[in-house]
């Protein structure tokens, strides 16, 4: 099982290495060899879901010394969350490979930052211990950095500046935290054991607990991004390219939940519990707050941009509600929105292929000319709304049935997230799909090529699968969530 | 019967390096006024002295397996292992820079020779520097080596910025050793002593609290005199004028080596001159560290030479080394360890210079960078690889040196210290990766020819690029050689 682990980490590094040896001549090939080797990473996560690992709460698999005088360990473990999220990552690096215009497809600088940013994700998921997060959580914005400054948009400069700087400032607090932490195992250990079993059995007084958990969650809260926090990720949406927008929505954001589930709570469970309230109000107001300066947006990257604060604004509360049933809900509605926003992106960067524009204003009735594109757009705005049957219901069904025990008027509130969703992704397809046709440049745009259709197809299976039969994906988080929520619990108990 | 020789301790396997670079610049002298001497000659004379000097080196590790920790001529000079660690590197610097400051030399057409002697005793001083026990000897070996780095920053004649580097740097520098030698003149005067060990026995003697002023003052003013050469900030004003202003191709060498002989000498002194008064320095350390990083941070934020951003960037680093250097085993160790990844990315940064600008340039603006990877992919990578370990990005060296360094820090409860070096970490990201966005990322018209590099220069770059990534991965040999220069000192 060390082996599958490891090649999880190695296979896209290994890629992205190939990727760079080729020679520019052989421009056709750069896509098939990304395709391949993320097909592989893919195969093996789901090998991982049908073994035991896949539906275990995190253990730790195999260790590596890293600096022994220090005691410092790197270790490498996996969980049913992981193994999720891996595979979410794996399918939308493969299919956004696929999805890619050929101006991308024949850079081999483009193909090996996306697939140098697969290992520096999937090294997040595997890490069994703060320092290799810590170093991966860090690994992903080299490649991120390329991505958005070379291949962005007009106001890349600014918008990867932005990026890069609100992340650093976030890590510096996780860096800090990993610091305090460190010192304080050394305490216990005399060694400055950092995994994950170690930091279990550790004994945190009440203001140290309460220390870390801040400095953790504030680092990691940057990367939801959480209310306040979220300014940066309009506008790297916005400039980012197309498959660059895809991982940041469906894989990037969800590194900071998965921080919180993996490090802040079951850890520092006294700070969350002292916390909790604070990050449920403030989730809350993202939801509402998200979804309508969505619907104000005149640009569809932004207003998907901003549907991902709202989004993950469900994520947050379902976390700080603690329960079993709403932290489940929780992990569930971090895969769904990294498929549904991931799609959404992809389909607006067909469209702008196509016209170089993303303004809604400039669209209206291209039904008419792309029936697939409007039928496709539809189906998964529908999903993205949480129409019962697809995938983004069962999220957010259990995140609000799970929150409200906890909270009952904050949940109240967020409910109404689910009609404004309707309303801006509704009116934003009215706008762009139905009337004639408004602008004489859309009478002429091509429908959906086999390559595009294909790559957001499996996209669409999931959806569907994840909808209409919840249970499946459920079975394998119950162990993680039932894990966290029972921590939380115990802890209670104690007080 | 004992020789004269013996009772003195003569033993020249010692000082056995210094003497090879001696020896070198003597042959090199000698082909020059005698013989007109083909130029590739002098090259096959000053590398196979580096050689011999390297060879010298390995020599003195038998010596010190035999003979322990030991001083030599009359308690002047120490073989232990912060000498053997000080000798190593600079061995190793002079053999990384030695492509650079061989081009460098050769283009100065009338002067070669003149140049490569100067580089050898420079080297040759600062060798004698970490080899010092007395602290005239180490005034001594700092003056060779500092006054032929003055002559070194104003070779080429021709350029007003290299002349006025190497008058700024002459005139401060002289400076700062006068008030070390007076430091000296002070320790003396108070306790008639003037060696590392002699310091150590005289403090104990005498009792950690009953230590004159004079003492103490001569003590900052020794340290004072060795951190203007590491240029920690207020002692700084020097290193961006002569950074940008000597020619390219010696920057990486000058810096490097004045750092390396300077810091080890600062960690002998915390570890074993001063290690039962060290907490009285504490203040004056704090507050250096964070003026060094305040200041060099603030400077580096709007600068549009780029030798001049990595001088204040010197001047950051020189922040983080000295914040461990009083702190312990592990503090020390983490500081050398910093020392040794920081200079291996100065010197790459460096070489890159030279190979793009020309080894006699000496300002160096960042937009001449613009449109560098088009053409240049290989020199694009390895300067990004570089800038990002002098940023401290994970999966480099440089990160794994502020980690321990910082988590040590924190291990004393030096919060302060710690926010500020981090609050520094996240203002450095903004103009370490500015050069980066304009070689790499920014679109422009202007596009740098393909430039041809030697293989020689190649292998360099990749060996020190590979290593900058390898101890950002696997830094455990390098964490435990650094542990075993100080663990038998504390």
């Amino acid at each position: 099982m060390t082996g599958i682990i490891l090649s999880l980490l190695l296979v896209p590094l290994i890629s992205s290495f190939l990727v760079f040896m080729v020679p520019n001549s052989r421009k056709e090939i750069f896509r098939p060899i990304g395709i391949i080797f993320s097909l592989i990473t893919l195969t093996q996560c789901f090998y991982l879901l049908f073994t035991d690992y896949g539906k275990t709460k995190f253990i730790i698999l195999s260790n590596y010394n890293w600096i022994q005088s220090y005691g410092l360990e790197i270790s490498l473990g996996i969980s049913g969350m992981s193994t999720l999220l891996l595979l979410l990552t794996s399918l939308l690096v493969c299919v956004s490979l696929l999805s890619i215009g050929n101006e991308h497809a024949e850079s081999k600088g483009f193909i090996g930052s996306l697939l140098a940013l697969h290992f520096a994700v999937n090294g997040v998921f595997v890490s069994g211990d703060l320092i290799s997060l810590f170093i991966f959580f860090e690994a992903l914005l080299i490649p991120m950095y390329f991505l958005m400054g070379i291949w962005g948009g007009e106001n890349r400069r600014y918008a990867t500046i932005k990026f890069i700087l609100y992340t650093v400032f976030g890590s510096v607090f996780i860096f800090i935290g990993t610091v305090y932490t460190a010192v304080i195992s050394y305490g216990t250990n005399r060694a400055l054991a950092l995994d994950f079993d170690t930091l279990a059995n550790l004994e945190f007084s009440s203001s140290q607990s309460k220390t870390l958990f801040l400095l953790f969650t504030f680092g990691f809260l940057i990367k939801v991004p959480l209310f306040p926090l979220h300014t940066w990720l309009p506008d790297a949406h916005v400039e980012a390219p197309t498959a660059g927008s895809i991982l940041l929505a469906g894989v990037l954001l969800k590194v900071g939940a998965y921080g919180i589930l993996r490090v802040s709570i079951p850890f520092f469970t006294e700070g969350f519990l002292t916390y909790k309230n604070l990050i449920a109000v403030l989730s809350v107001i993202g939801i509402i707050y998200g979804a309508i300066v969505a619907i104000a947006q005149i640009d569809i990257k932004k207003l998907i941009a901003y549907s991902s604060v709202s989004h993950m604004g469900y994520v947050m509360l379902g976390i700080s509600a603690g329960g079993y049933l709403s932290i489940e809900g929780a992990i569930i509605q971090m895969i769904n929105h990294g498929i549904t926003s991931g799609a959404l992106f992809m389909l607006v960067g067909f469209l702008y292929e196509r016209r170089h524009t993303r303004n809604i204003s400039s669209f209206g009735g291209i039904k008419i000319t792309m029936p697939k594109y409007a039928a496709i757009f539809l189906f998964t705005s529908f999903a993205s709304i949480g129409l019962p049957g697809l995938n983004g219901f069962v999220g957010e069904f259990m995140i609000l049935m799970g929150s409200y025990n906890s909270y009952k008027i904050l949940t109240s509130i967020a409910a109404f997230g689910v009609v404004l969703a309707a309303i801006y992704m509704l009116w934003a397809y009215q706008r762009i799909f139905t009337g004639p046709i408004s602008n004489e440049k859309n009478e002429n745009l091509k429908d959906l090529n086999i390559r595009e259709t294909l790559s957001i197809a499996p996209l669409m299976l999931f959806m569907l699968f994840i909808g209409i039969y919840p249970s499946y994906i459920e079975s394998f988080v119950i162990q993680e969530a039932g894990f966290i929520s029972e921590t939380i619990a115990i802890f209670k108990d104690l007080k | 019967m004992n020789s004269i020789s013996e009772i003195l301790s003569f033993n020249f396997l010692a000082i056995g390096p210094t003497l090879a670079l001696v020896l070198t610049t003597l042959v090199l002298l000698f082909c020059t006024i005698t013989i007109s001497t083909p130029v590739y000659i002098k090259k096959y004379i000053t590398f196979s002295g580096i050689i011999i000097t390297l060879f010298t080196i390995f020599l003195k590790f038998g010596l010190f397996a035999s003979e322990g920790v030991n001083s030599y001529f009359s308690e002047k000079i120490l073989v232990d292992e912060f000498s053997l660690v000080g000798n190593v590197i600079i061995g190793l610097v002079l053999l990384l820079t030695f492509n650079s400051f061989w081009k460098t030399s050769k283009e100065i057409d009338n002067k070669t020779t003149e140049a490569l002697i100067l580089v050898l005793m420079s080297a040759s001083g600062f060798l004698l520097m970490v080899d010092a026990e007395n602290f005239i000897m180490l005034f001594i070996g700092l003056e060779i080596g500092s006054i032929s780095l003055y002559a070194l920053a104003g070779l080429n004649r021709g350029d007003q910025l290299s002349n006025e580097a190497s008058l700024k740097y002459f005139l401060l520098g002289s400076l700062a050793s006068c008030i070390l030698i007076y430091g000296v003149a002070l320790l003396y005067v108070s306790l008639s002593i003037s060696g590392v060990y002699e310091t150590n026995i005289a403090i104990n003697f005498i009792g950690p609290n009953n230590i004159p002023l004079t003492t103490l003052i001569g003590l900052i003013m020794i340290i004072v005199g060795l951190l203007f050469k590491v240029a920690a900030a207020p002692f700084q004003a020097w290193a961006p004028d002569v950074y940008q202003g000597s020619p390219t191709g010696y920057v990486g060498y000058m810096a490097a080596v004045a750092k390396v002989s300077s810091f080890i000498v600062l960690a002998r002194l915390s570890a074993i001159s001063l290690r039962f008064i060290i907490d009285k320095f504490d203040l004056f350390f704090t507050a250096v560290v964070i003026l060094s990083v305040l200041a060099g941070a603030l400077f580096a934020t709007n600068q549009t030479d780029i030798k001049r951003l990595i001088a204040y960037s010197g001047v950051i680093q020189s922040g983080f080394i000295l914040s461990g250097i009083s702190f312990g085993v592990s503090g020390i160790s983490a500081s050398i360890f910093y020392l040794i990844t920081y200079i291996i990315q100065l010197i790459g940064v460096f070489t890159v210079f030279s190979i793009i600008s020309g080894q006699l340039s000496s300002d160096f603006k960042i937009s001449n960078l613009s449109g560098l990877f088009k053409e240049n992919k290989f020199l694009t990578i390895a300067f990004s690889v570089f800038m990002l370990g002098i940023a401290g990005l994970p999966l480099t060296s440089g990160f794994v040196s502020k980690f321990i360094l910082i988590t040590n820090l924190w291990s004393y409860e030096k919060y302060l210290i710690v926010t500020i070096l981090m609050l520094t970490t996240v203002a450095g990201f903004y103009f370490y990766l500015r050069p980066i966005w304009v070689a790499a990322i920014e679109k422009s018209d202007n596009v740098i020819e393909k430039i041809k590099i030697s293989i020689s220069d190649k292998v360099l770059l990749g060996f020190m690029a590979a290593l900058t990534i390898y101890f950002g991965l696997l830094p455990n040999t390098l964490v435990n050689i650094t542990r075993w220069m100080v663990e038998n000192y504390l």
